[in-house]
């Protein structure tokens, strides 16, 4: 059963809006995680993962096991191959409006 | 007016709050308040509990109404291991079951209560809810927090504060909100970032306080703060700060957690525990734990003045300097949901990271601006 129940049609676009448009694939270059990636700005950026992608993960799957706080920290190998998809224009920088 | 006119104005989607409550463990408090040899009521879930220690030191919590004719265990007394309705002093047992009826030949069958399953972490008592009935999921308890209640940390500075009028949902967004930092807590953020995975939900940020205010935890010219804080599960979050306060850092864990009492209501609870500065006397160790005490406690009232005015919004309009609000609540809604119907994308990881250099460029004038006013 469904909660939070939005009363307007337009909400569920919004929610897509602003949780699924225009995130595009980026495939890690070290390893065979492969997520999706949104960027509003240099600074800004949203990774979106997927359970496939995480098991796929060496780094995190090691500090999973390890159990220490800094396992909530992103992964550097991932964060370069984002930089490195911007670079090559995959990944487009800017954003619409307010998503 | 015309219809299109009518059409570019955005309406505020208020939508409907849930007609449950948050599947997951939830705090009722210090474990110490409860081990007395006394029962004590604490509202939640939409009805009253019943909270005791039986001679084993075991806590139980049972639904604090009597099967029988519905007298207020809450108002009882404890008879053994079990607890004895003041209205014709049938005893119940933690595990649920009636196990005495001094004045019948033998107790129904029947006669079984609704019983919570607990666990203490952390010195607290924390209790599993789920309106599915399922047994508690120990796997998911938030961790023990090493070396708090030894002598390197002050005791636990615990807090109670009844919120009306607002749904848990609002403490919640907290988690994705950067700005609100410098309007209601008068810090700068100079770093934000979100990670939402499983059952947690975690906000890093690191923070300047402003130096044209100086109320609640966050603000000041001579404090900066590092602050990791996870959601474990729907209700209960542990807020790990390193607060340099002119250069001396001190190490404060904050507890921030929350009962939903109905529909639109919830008891908020936070504690704070200061990792004793070296080389302090014991006084001025207490009077540094007091103070942040103190100051974050009034954090979170600036917090609760927004909330019991605002109302529900189902449909926030975001712009590009805010946190990920939409995916933090399509998380938070795993914890609403039926277990067989929760969806990956609820739980699965997801990184977000604020773009704080715009803001930041604005509030340093602003900021500046009303020191010049002065």
């Amino acid at each position: 059963m469904a909660s939070f129940v939005p009363t307007s049609a337009e909400t569920l676009e919004e929610q897509r809006l602003y949780t699924q448009a225009r995130l595009i694939e980026v495939a890690c270059l070290d390893c065979l995680a492969t997520v999706q990636v949104k960027k509003n700005s240099d600074h800004q950026t949203s990774i979106q993962w997927t359970a496939e992608a995480v098991a796929a993960c060496p780094e995190l799957c090691r500090r999973s096991r390890s159990g220490s706080r800094d396992g909530h920290r992103g992964c550097p190998r991932l964060l370069a191959s984002i930089d490195a998809a911007v670079a090559d224009g995959v990944v487009q920088i800017g954003a619409q409006d307010g998503y | 007016m015309s219809d299109t006119a009518k059409s570019d104005v955005r309406s505020l989607d208020h939508g409907t709050t849930p007609l449950r409550y948050a599947r997951g463990w939830h705090c009722l408090g210090l474990a110490s308040t409860f081990a007395d040899g006394k029962p004590h009521a604490i509202h939640g879930f939409g009805t009253k509990l019943v909270v005791w220690q039986d001679s084993t030191g075991k806590l139980n919590v049972l639904d604090g109404y009597c099967r029988h004719m519905g007298g207020d265990l809450t108002q009882g007394e404890i008879k053994g291991d079990n607890i004895a309705c003041p209205f014709h002093d049938w005893r119940w047992g933690g595990d649920g079951k009636c196990k005495e009826i001094p004045y019948a030949r033998r107790v129904p069958l029947r006669a079984r209560t609704r019983r919570y399953e607990t666990a203490v972490v952390n010195g607290q008592l924390l209790m599993w809810n789920d309106p599915e009935g399922s047994a508690a999921d120990h796997d998911i308890l938030p961790p023990e927090l090493p070396e708090v209640l030894t002598d390197k940390y002050t005791p636990w500075s615990w807090h109670i504060k009844e919120i009306n009028g607002s749904h848990c949902r609002e403490l919640i967004d907290n988690v994705a909100d950067m700005a609100h930092f410098y309007y209601v807590h008068f810090a700068f953020p100079t770093s934000f970032r979100n990670i939402f995975e499983g059952h947690t939900a975690t906000q890093f940020m690191e923070s300047k306080g402003r130096p044209d205010k100086s109320e609640g935890g966050y603000s000041g010219e001579d404090s900066t703060l590092k602050s990791e804080a996870t959601y474990f599960g729907p209700a209960y979050m542990i807020n790990w700060l390193e607060v340099d306060y002119k250069g001396f850092v001190t190490e404060v864990i904050l507890i921030n957690c929350h009962i939903p009492t109905g529909p639109d209501s919830f008891t908020l609870q936070y504690g704070i525990s200061v990792r004793k500065p070296e080389g302090l006397d014991e006084k001025t160790v207490n009077y540094i734990a007091e103070r942040y005490t103190e100051s974050f406690g009034d954090g979170f009232l600036q917090d609760v003045a927004i909330w019991e005015n605002k109302v529900a919004v189902q449909n926030p309009l975001l712009c590009e300097e805010d946190g990920p609000v939409y995916q933090l609540r399509r998380w938070y809604e795993q914890f609403y949901t039926d277990v067989a119907e929760i969806k990956p994308e609820m739980t699965d990881r997801f990184e977000f990271e604020v773009d704080t250099t715009r803001a930041n460029e604005f509030w340093h004038a602003e900021v500046a601006e009303n020191l010049a006013n002065r």
